[in-house]
């Protein structure tokens, strides 16, 4: 079982840095921008997992603030791209 | 022996989620152009983030007698916003003007792009 | 529909003091009650019997659940494909609804669907920009699944 997990670890660490390439290789901005929003999923991934290694419940609420700020994030990175400001300041 | 059972079962449902993980990595490389990068990204690594965290879900539910709301709505909350980050990667994308790939064969989206650019700039400078 | 749920928290409390015992087993007979007390007098609502809408927004969640689950498959086939031999695309797809609502539920549901990412959405919000993994096929895919979409989400967004 802890093989098992093991496994699944070790393949994620490989896709992280999968991802890693895309992000320092990525041609245009928004590609790096996938790549970091991957990249947050990712990481929620090998917390799951390391929760199940240490049999601890504490850290299911980082998983929570992962996830949200990822997805903020994303959106407020491509609201920049589109727009060149990422918050209305002329609030109507 | 049952419980050893449903344990190894849990584990296995993570192992899944994990190949589905690794697989939307080798898309992300393979790849030819952002557009169906996001397809990637969007289906095969949402699908193994849920599949992983279902596994942790079921797994304290057997192992520790722990109900967790939270990564029950942390499994809802991921659900729900990775394909709306989808759609805003590619669409800022596009208007940022990122080509498509060459073996692209259609694109409806170009022509009727320039009256909305001339709009949506109309838009900014109020 | 909130009255009604109102309704049946009154009568659950109400049947917890007629037992005179405190506790969440009680509570659960009572919400029972209350439930089958409303299901009795539903054609004198003015709205439909609660549960019933809830039952059409899981049916929705579940439409979701297998469509993802669908489109990994696919989208991870096409991967692992030794060659690529893909001919994406942006098509164009229109659509008869007309809250926001809607438009958003859809434009979800579509890009969890095989191969098809929405892309834009037209500011009337009539169409829909979707690009397509492999043209063809996931044009076909998406028309044939829109018109069972559409109804679902009318189902649970209009009464």
């Amino acid at each position: 079982m802890e093989a098992i997990l093991k496994l699944s670890l070790l393949l994620i660490v490989l896709s992280i840095l999968a991802t890693v390439f895309r992000l320092v290789r990525g041609p245009s901005v928004p590609d790096r921008v996938q790549a970091l929003d991957m990249l947050g999923f990712l990481i929620i991934s090998t917390t799951a997992i390391f929760t199940i290694f240490i049999r601890s419940t504490a850290f299911f609420e980082v998983i929570l603030l992962i996830g949200i700020l990822s997805f903020i994030s994303t959106v407020a990175f491509a609201r920049f791209i589109e727009r060149g400001y990422a918050i209305d300041r002329k609030s109507d | 022996m049952i419980g050893n059972l449903i344990k190894g079962l849990t584990v296995v449902i993570i192992l899944i989620g994990a190949i589905f993980s690794f697989i939307s990595a080798i898309g992300l490389i393979r790849l030819p152009d952002l557009y169906t990068r996001a397809h990637a990204s969007s289906k095969s690594a949402t699908l193994g983030v849920l599949f992983i965290l279902l596994g942790t879900f079921l797994f304290f539910i057997i192992e520790e007698q722990h109900f967790s709301t939270k990564l029950l709505l942390g499994i809802f909350f991921v659900f729900l916003t990775a394909p709306v980050s989808a759609h805003m990667i590619c669409r800022c994308a596009y208007r940022s003007r990122v080509k498509l790939t060459e073996t692209s064969i259609r694109d409806d989206l170009a022509d009727c792009m320039c009256v909305e650019q001339g709009m949506s700039r109309e838009g900014n400078d109020v | 529909m909130p009255g009604q749920v109102l309704v049946n928290l009154f009568i659950a409390i109400l049947w917890m003091l007629l037992q005179d015992s405190w506790s969440w087993l009680t509570f659960s007979a009572g919400y029972l009650v209350g439930l089958f007390i409303l299901f009795l007098v539903r054609r004198y609502m003015d709205s439909e019997f609660y549960p019933i809408p809830i039952l059409k927004i899981i049916d929705l969640l579940l439409v979701f659940l297998q469509e993802l689950l669908m489109s990994g498959i696919v989208v991870a086939k096409q991967i692992l494909q030794p060659r690529l031999n893909l001919t994406p695309g942006i098509f164009m797809l229109e659509t008869d609804l007309e809250h926001d609502v809607e438009v958003t539920l859809l434009a979800m549901l579509i890009t969890l669907t095989p191969g098809s990412v929405v892309l834009e959405i037209s500011p009337d919000h009539k169409c829909l920009y979707i690009h397509g993994m492999d043209l063809p096929e996931s044009f076909d895919s998406v028309n044939k699944s829109k018109l069972r979409f559409e109804e679902k989400i009318r189902r649970v967004t209009r009464k």
